[in-house]
């Protein structure tokens, strides 16, 4: 994601819709795609994604520019995510999604049937993570972010970061097997 | 020398995140090259990263931002011109021509309220002063023996 002009930031903090929507778009894809894999779930993952929203347009007046807006945006998503898979997990209400999301129309039969799968393997294999692990998982690996990035949306040091990484890793080699005879 | 353990714990994570400076990647893979153990572990890792790794981002449903635009509508007006209020409020206190100005006023009233106050004391000194005075030089009527007596026909027989 690249970094917002600044006047459209402060538009978008003035009540200007059309700003806001700017902002939107320019972050919506890694809001949910960070939420979806960490809170596991299409339903869910639409939720956390609104509530980042709201809460970015309640508290844009109190942005200060003092630290990257992309920043402060993948905190609140970070933080939103763990947050509602932790009281998930607590009350055990929410089953690993099943269904395989939406994936490109055009696609090839061929191609989606693997896509469908893959994503279904990936799914089962955070499930199998604790929420923290899954976040550090989900910003390395898929969102493609540095260690001192995932470090400061998480508010951890860089070696909570490698150790988070580490374990996450080692319990994705012993169950990768497991989770590929279930399917 | 690293052992078998540490050069593990960069492989799980710096090594193969591409952290490591060209010096380290060297020794690394040295020790991978020579132990069969940590290079079986490598490949193992390598493979079960893979699909997260690769895994196609999921496209925003379009009804989000269609939520979003609806629930900022919803937002109690109130409560935005409550937040303004207070917005502008901290605005004209941070204005520094007005922390003078404010100081003044607040002087100017607590003096008053201090003058007020002590001339209301004094008086209410004084009106119990006067009542007290009064009762001491004023003979007690209600002590005189025909006060006790009651009625007249009581003061007859007496």
């Amino acid at each position: 994601m690249e970094e917002l002009a600044r006047d459209i930031l402060v538009r978008a903090a003035q009540g200007d819709i059309q700003a806001f929507e700017e902002v939107y778009k320019s972050t919506s894809s890694f809001v949910y795609n960070v939420a979806y894999r960490v809170v596991n779930n299409r339903e869910d993952a639409l939720e956390v994604a609104q509530e980042v929203f709201i809460t970015v347009h309640n508290k844009l007046k109190e942005f200060r520019f003092e630290s990257s807006f992309k920043t402060w945006v993948y905190r609140i998503t970070a933080n939103a995510a763990i947050n509602y898979a932790k009281k998930a997990s607590r009350s055990k209400a929410v089953p690993f999604e099943e269904s395989f999301g939406e994936v490109a129309i055009e696609a090839d039969a061929h191609q989606l049937i693997e896509q469908q799968e893959q994503s279904h393997l990936v799914n089962k294999l955070l499930g199998e993570l604790n929420e923290d692990q899954r976040a550090c998982v989900v910003l390395r690996e898929i969102q493609g972010l540095s260690y001192e990035e995932i470090a400061k949306i998480l508010n951890i040091n860089l070696n909570t970061v490698r150790s988070r990484l580490k374990r996450a890793r080692e319990k994705l080699m012993s169950l990768k097997k497991s989770v590929y005879e279930k399917l | 020398m690293k052992n078998c353990e540490q050069y593990r714990e960069l492989i799980f994570t710096d090594y193969i995140d591409g952290q490591l400076d060209a010096k380290m990647v060297a020794m690394v893979e040295d020790h991978l090259m020579d132990c069969s153990d940590c290079r079986l572990i490598f490949k193992e890792l390598k493979t079960s990263a893979a699909p997260i790794k690769t895994v196609e981002l999921q496209e925003v449903p379009s009804e989000l931002w269609s939520r979003i635009k609806e629930n900022i509508e919803e937002q109690p007006q109130e409560q935005n011109l409550l937040e303004e209020m207070l917005e502008n409020l901290k605005g004209w206190l941070a204005f520094p021509k007005m922390v003078p100005v404010l100081a003044s006023f607040l002087v100017m009233f607590l003096a008053g309220s201090v003058t007020l106050n002590t001339m209301y004391i004094q008086q209410a000194q004084a009106k119990d002063q006067g009542e007290y005075l009064v009762s001491v030089l004023t003979p007690d009527t209600s002590t005189s023996p025909e006060a006790q007596l009651g009625s007249p026909i009581e003061s007859y027989f007496l």
